[in-house]
């Protein structure tokens, strides 16, 4: 019951949102304009670029590995759960998200933006939409690496489950991180402060996760921590299993996040 | 068009518009004038929406611009001060995305960007990038941006700051040919500026309107308390005491002499005219007379004689 009041309530929030956003068409028209930021500027070509070489190394040395014998993680977990994978990928989240608010302020375009008919939702949503878009497509080519691999691979090595799980939870820890990405931008003119205010608190957020479960500490508290725990949710997503409860953690945290970018955006509308 | 009552905003620390009322009609050419720190530009930022009024209201084009703040926002072009752009757009497409933002679609964007690329003198930059124009052209950016979706007001905060005296004279003939057909509020802090443009002039210090009025009665009003400039041959010293008793003479200062000639500035009381009971004087005395007028006040006394605070000269 409380799990369909729920889901109920997010995807009302997420629907009533989108509508807003969509309303006359602004918010179709500063997507298209974010997006075009994003791709004529050499900052996505790099960051596409860089992660595509880092999933290509990080799944070759996956095929090395596993060529020398047997191993007990399949080549969903060693591409998606190794070190190198960890290593870039808070780094994808500063560089994508740094600009959107910031670069606004510093230039005083927020206030061309803001008295056209604008509302702040739609250039929240905007903004976060592009983003996310974008994070979408940079994690694209990676898919690539499995299909050609089971292209030419003669027996069946294709694990649906997996790959679904795997790319999955990398959508949903991105939703979550990308809203971090968005508040740090709202917070500062200056780029820099965004990026590290958003690189710390998604590292912090995985860290805590990672280092608290493996403390001894006792088992009530280990329960909690296993909750917000990114590796272990990418560990069960990995395996195949897609855990609602996660979903809804995820992208609950994201909408959390991104109502209070909202009123950060709204401050300046505050009465004094 | 504009309606203003009572706006107040409050900062932590200072008040930076203290209680303003105004109006401007439609079809006005508007000028804001007061030095740098008069609460010009909080102003403008309430009436386009950008920031909320502490108390107070402002209706613009019939919309109250904080709950009904889209309706009003799209019948104003607005032209931040500084004209902030985005520098790794072309012109046009940055043109493009403003008509698309302000709702325009298909081929009316395509007519207001075609027309404010024209009126603006664009032409020849339109496939440029931002980044690559000069302060003039990105001013011009700005207004064209303003101008787009052909909104009955215009507020244009300090449209010439930083341009060299060629540009300032092309975008102060497209004002006053916008003006024609455009409500156009602008703030500067440049008098002949106004002089040259407005119908109107409200003058703002320190949060608060000083003078509302045309150009010319604010200059007549302070005319008759201008400075009266009198040359006579006498002796210095007494011809100062002698005037300086004449009723409502506020200050005398011998300026320079001459041989036996000496000039003198003459300031009178705000709305009266001592030059009679000068040359009255001066031929009770004897004294010959040979210049007395009244020096040529312009609306830069008047901003001077509204603004001045005892802490700034």
């Amino acid at each position: 019951m409380a799990f369909i009041i729920t889901i109920s309530v997010l995807v009302g929030i997420i629907v009533l949102c989108l509508w807003k956003f969509l309303s006359g068409g602004t918010g179709l028209v500063l997507l298209s304009k974010e997006l075009r930021s994003f791709f004529f500027s050499p900052v996505a070509w790099v960051v596409l670029t860089l992660v595509m070489l880092l999933n290509g190394f990080s799944f070759t040395a996956a095929l090395a590995d596993l060529r020398e014998g047997e191993r007990s993680v399949t080549l969903t977990a060693y591409t998606f759960n190794s070190i190198q994978f960890w290593l870039a990928y808070f780094f994808i989240f500063p560089v994508i998200t740094m600009r959107l608010f910031a670069e606004e302020q510093k230039l005083g375009t927020i206030e061309t933006l803001l008295t056209a008919p604008v509302t702040t939702i739609q250039l929240l949503l905007a903004k976060y939409l592009a983003a996310l878009s974008f994070y979408i497509i940079l994690w694209l080519p990676s898919f690539l690496n499995f299909l050609i691999f089971q292209m030419n691979s003669a027996d069946d090595y294709s694990s649906i489950g997996s790959l679904t799980g795997s790319y999955t939870i990398i959508f949903l820890v991105g939703m979550f991180n990308i809203a971090i990405g968005c508040l740090a931008s709202a917070l500062t003119k200056n780029q820099l402060v965004a990026a590290m205010i958003c690189f710390t608190f998604c590292l912090l957020h995985f860290l805590l996760g990672f280092i608290l479960q493996n403390l001894s500490v006792p088992d009530a508290f280990r329960e909690i921590v296993t909750h917000f725990s990114t590796q272990i949710h990418v560990r069960a997503f990995i395996d195949g299993l897609i855990d609602t409860r996660q979903i809804i953690y995820y992208i609950s945290f994201a909408i959390l996040l991104l109502s209070i970018t909202y009123h950060v955006l709204e401050f300046r509308k505050w009465k004094v | 068009m504009i309606r203003v009552s009572n706006l107040t905003k409050r900062y932590v620390g200072h008040t930076a518009v203290d209680a303003i009322s105004f109006n401007v009609e439609p079809g006005e050419i508007v000028g804001f004038l007061g030095p740098n720190g008069a609460g010009k530009t909080t102003t403008i930022r309430i009436l386009t929406g950008y920031m909320p009024a502490s108390s107070g209201t402002a209706v613009v084009a019939g919309h109250d611009i904080f709950r009904d703040s889209l309706k009003a926002q799209q019948r104003i072009g607005y032209m931040p001060e500084n004209v902030p752009l985005y520098d790794d757009m072309r012109v046009k497409e940055y043109l493009r995305f403003r008509a698309l933002l302000k709702g325009m679609r298909g081929r009316e964007a395509k007519n207001g960007i075609a027309e404010s690329i024209d009126l603006c003198g664009l032409t020849e930059m339109r496939n440029k990038m931002i980044s690559a124009l000069s302060k003039g052209y990105r001013q011009r950016v700005g207004l064209a941006d303003a101008l787009i979706h052909n909104p009955e007001l215009l507020i244009l905060d300090e449209p010439t700051n930083g341009l060299d005296p060629n540009q300032i004279r092309r975008v102060r003939k497209l004002i006053k040919q916008l003006g024609l057909s455009h409500t156009i509020l602008i703030s500067t802090h440049i008098l002949s500026e106004v002089e040259m443009t407005c119908d109107r002039v409200i003058i703002l210090d320190r949060g608060k309107v000083r003078a509302a009025d045309t150009p010319e009665n604010l200059i007549k009003h302070l005319r008759t308390a201008g400075h009266i400039s009198v040359e006579v041959n006498a002796a210095t010293d007494m011809a100062a005491d002698a005037m300086r008793n004449l009723p409502r003479v506020k200050k005398v200062i011998a300026e320079s002499t001459e041989g036996n000639w000496t000039k003198f500035t003459v300031r009178a009381e705000s709305g009266t005219d001592v030059r009679e009971s000068i040359v009255a004087l001066a031929n009770a005395h004897h004294w010959p007379l040979r210049e007395i007028h009244t020096q040529g006040a312009s609306l830069e006394d008047v901003f001077v004689e509204l603004t001045q605070s005892p802490h700034t000269d």
